[in-house]
């Protein structure tokens, strides 16, 4: 049976404050329900109560993956544990249909004073792997983990690394239907990481429904067909990873108050109207690509001490990379109207998630207006190693 | 729903097995006693035993109450208090798996009750080693006791179930049960006997676990048939209707439990 995965007009209600929490709160409680009149006033969102999740549709199919991002609170973590039944919905239908492989808190179920073997089977029981599998896939996980030597060891003598290496392990070898995943790529060090994620790669490729929460951008661009931003447990945007993505920076940037930047840009005598980007194919690392910048001089004719370029920055740390301005590199207007710019670059920066921001400068130094920006994603190439391309030429001297 | 739950029961069978012995397995790692902690509780109701009957003899009570009958009736009695102790705070100390992972909430109470169920069946065995010395019989009459512990053991799942979700949504619940099992061995008839009471004895016999502990008495110890109403001196002390009270009051319990517990397992992730 195939899996799927289903969330149609999912609404979820949580309570703000603290409820009851002993009988002798309860009764004065209970008391003032059974007046009349009472019941009516129960049955809306009560003043401390709050919708986790709005009205969140979706469905995953096999064959795609579907990313989930948003910031802190935007109710990611509401939906994974919807899908994963530790809760109910308040209304609509959260269903997943075939068995569903959480990787998700993988050693939840550990306890410290069993060894690493004993919570094995434990834990694989709780995710609801069948004896059978453990024992059949028992020396696999144990060596993916990497810990063979402390099997027989409690796992409260573990470190925090190992412990999540071997709860990763068990989880990676559930042989699921459906897949679901919660930041965990970030298990471990960066050997064990490199190969956590090959293995999540393998799981995805292989044509199960798959659903991804995580914080790490570049890694849903990379691995989803599909992405959902959540933003105040409401769909923001549904569509293409990297699309999201660009969707949710902006929105954390707060660069979208686009009318200031407008208004701003009348007295300035420039403004910019559109940015073509390399979007949405990716750019191999070290390779070329080009951009077109689409702007207008508002006056007569073109201000002097005001210039037209872009900002380089790193998406996951909002890093500035590189500026670049076109009037140095001897692209400027020379009358009024509308006019555009091409520039070409070569991508010298490791793989990752970029953005272009345009900007207007007064006197190269101060940003004026940031106008429309852009995403974009640098692909591993085999050419190029490290986190700096320096163009280095080699030659052998007899 | 009760077939809906029995099914999951069935599915999560594994992750139930894994439980109880993850529960019996901490219970003995690295605690001082081990297994010897299961003869420890035998041992001490024996010895509370012989020091009641020479107090009541001392005070010139007449007959006391049997050896075999205390031991019998305090080891059914350790029984529940143990898997109600276990049960009720088994989805408190489970906090972090409830909380993240789906499987079905009954297995943690039922692991609890088959940990501690497993803890008595050693204590049973020991007990029945001295069974001799203290008075027990092996009669036909002992046909009654897997009915008596059956009973026990629903009477004991319906009452964990609804002590383990209320004590999530209330945490002071637990604190009750202390209270309810501390004065519970004076409302059943654990150390001394109905007969003792003259024409108040039936009375005790309304507490659903009286007619347990009696009947495991009157079968292990005086080889009675279940089935004869019995009386002591002129006072009632046993109906076989005392009996069916007791299947009844079990078998509602467990169904009430269940569909309780259930009904609140939804909500339970919500109220750590």
């Amino acid at each position: 049976m195939a899996g799927h995965v289903l969330f149609d007009g999912v609404w979820k209600r949580f309570r703000r404050g603290l409820s009851h929490d002993s009988l002798r709160d309860m009764i004065p409680a209970l008391a003032r329900r059974l007046r009349p009149g009472a019941k009516a006033q129960h049955q809306e969102l009560r003043e401390d109560d709050f919708w986790a999740l709005r009205d969140v549709n979706f469905e995953v199919k096999p064959g795609q993956a579907l990313g989930i991002i948003g910031g802190n609170g935007a109710g990611k973590s509401t939906t994974l544990k919807l899908l994963t039944k530790v809760l109910v919905p308040t209304r609509g239908i959260a269903a997943i249909r075939g068995r569903a492989g959480a990787l998700i808190e993988v050693s939840a179920g550990f306890h410290p004073d069993l060894t690493g073997r004993e919570n094995v089977f434990l834990q694989g029981a709780i995710m609801g792997m069948p004896m059978s599998l453990i024992r059949a896939k028992f020396d696999d996980i144990v060596e993916f983990s990497g810990i063979p030597a402390f099997i027989d060891t409690p796992v409260k003598r573990y470190s925090s690394g190992m412990n999540a290496r071997l709860g990763f392990s068990i989880a990676a070898h559930l042989e699921p239907e459906v897949l679901i995943i919660d930041e965990v790529l970030s298990v471990g060090d960066a050997d064990f990481q490199s190969r956590a994620f090959g293995r999540i790669k393998s799981l995805v490729g292989a044509g199960i429904p798959v659903v991804i929460v995580s914080h790490q951008l570049d890694r849903v661009v990379e691995l989803c067909t599909d992405a959902i931003l959540l933003r105040q447990g409401q769909v923001a945007f549904h569509g293409r990873p990297h699309e999201a993505v660009q969707a949710y920076l902006q929105g954390t940037s707060g660069s979208n108050d686009a009318d200031v930047a407008d208004a701003a840009a009348v007295g300035l005598g420039i403004r910019i109207l559109q940015l073509d980007g390399p979007v949405p194919q990716p750019v191999a690392s070290g390779s070329q690509f080009t951009c077109r910048v689409l702007a207008e001089v508002t006056g007569s004719e073109p201000p002097p001490h005001v210039e037209l370029g872009i900002n380089i920055v790193d998406a996951a740390t909002n890093q500035h990379l590189s500026r670049i301005s076109f009037r140095s590199l001897g692209a400027h207007p020379v009358r009024a109207g509308k006019f555009a710019v091409d520039f070409r670059m070569q991508a010298n920066m490791p793989a990752g998630l970029y953005r272009i921001d345009t900007c207007v400068w007064h006197d190269q130094r101060e940003v004026l207006i940031q106008g429309p920006n852009r995403i974009f994603q640098v692909m591993p190439a085999a050419e190029f190693y490290g986190t700096h391309q320096l163009n280095a030429v080699a030659t052998t001297v007899p | 729903m009760i077939r809906t739950i029995l099914r999951d029961l069935w599915t999560s069978r594994e992750l139930f097995l894994q439980l109880t012995q993850r529960d019996l397995k901490l219970r003995y790692r690295q605690a001082i006693m081990g297994f010897a902690w299961a003869l420890f509780l035998p041992v001490l109701t024996i010895t509370a035993g012989l020091i009641l009957r020479k107090a009541i003899v001392g005070a010139g009570g007449g007959e006391p109450p049997s050896l075999g009958g205390i031991a019998i009736k305090s080891w059914a009695w350790a029984f529940f208090a143990g898997a109600m102790n276990f049960a009720t705070i088994s989805l408190l100390t489970n906090a972090s798996l409830v909380t993240k992972i789906y499987f079905p909430r009954e297995v943690l109470p039922l692991a609890s009750i088959v940990a501690q169920g497993v803890d008595s069946l050693i204590g049973l065995a020991t007990l029945l080693l001295v069974g001799n010395w203290m008075g027990f019989h092996w009669s036909i009459q002992l046909l009654w006791v897997p009915v008596l512990l059956i009973t026990l053991l629903l009477m004991t799942t319906g009452l964990a179930f609804l002590f383990a979700c209320a004590n999530l949504f209330f945490r002071d619940v637990k604190y009750i049960l202390q209270v309810l099992l501390t004065f519970g061995i004076f409302y059943t008839p654990v150390l001394l006997e109905p007969a003792s009471f003259g024409k108040y004895g039936k009375y005790m016999m309304l507490n659903p676990l009286s007619p347990i502990l009696e009947g495991l008495r009157l079968t292990l110890v005086e080889r009675a048939s279940l089935l004869d109403t019995i009386y002591i001196k002129g006072f009632l002390v046993w109906s076989p209707w005392m009996l069916a009270y007791s299947v009844g009051v079990g078998i509602f319990a467990t169904l009430i439990g269940m569909v309780a517990f259930r009904r609140s397992a939804a909500y339970f992730a919500e109220y750590y």
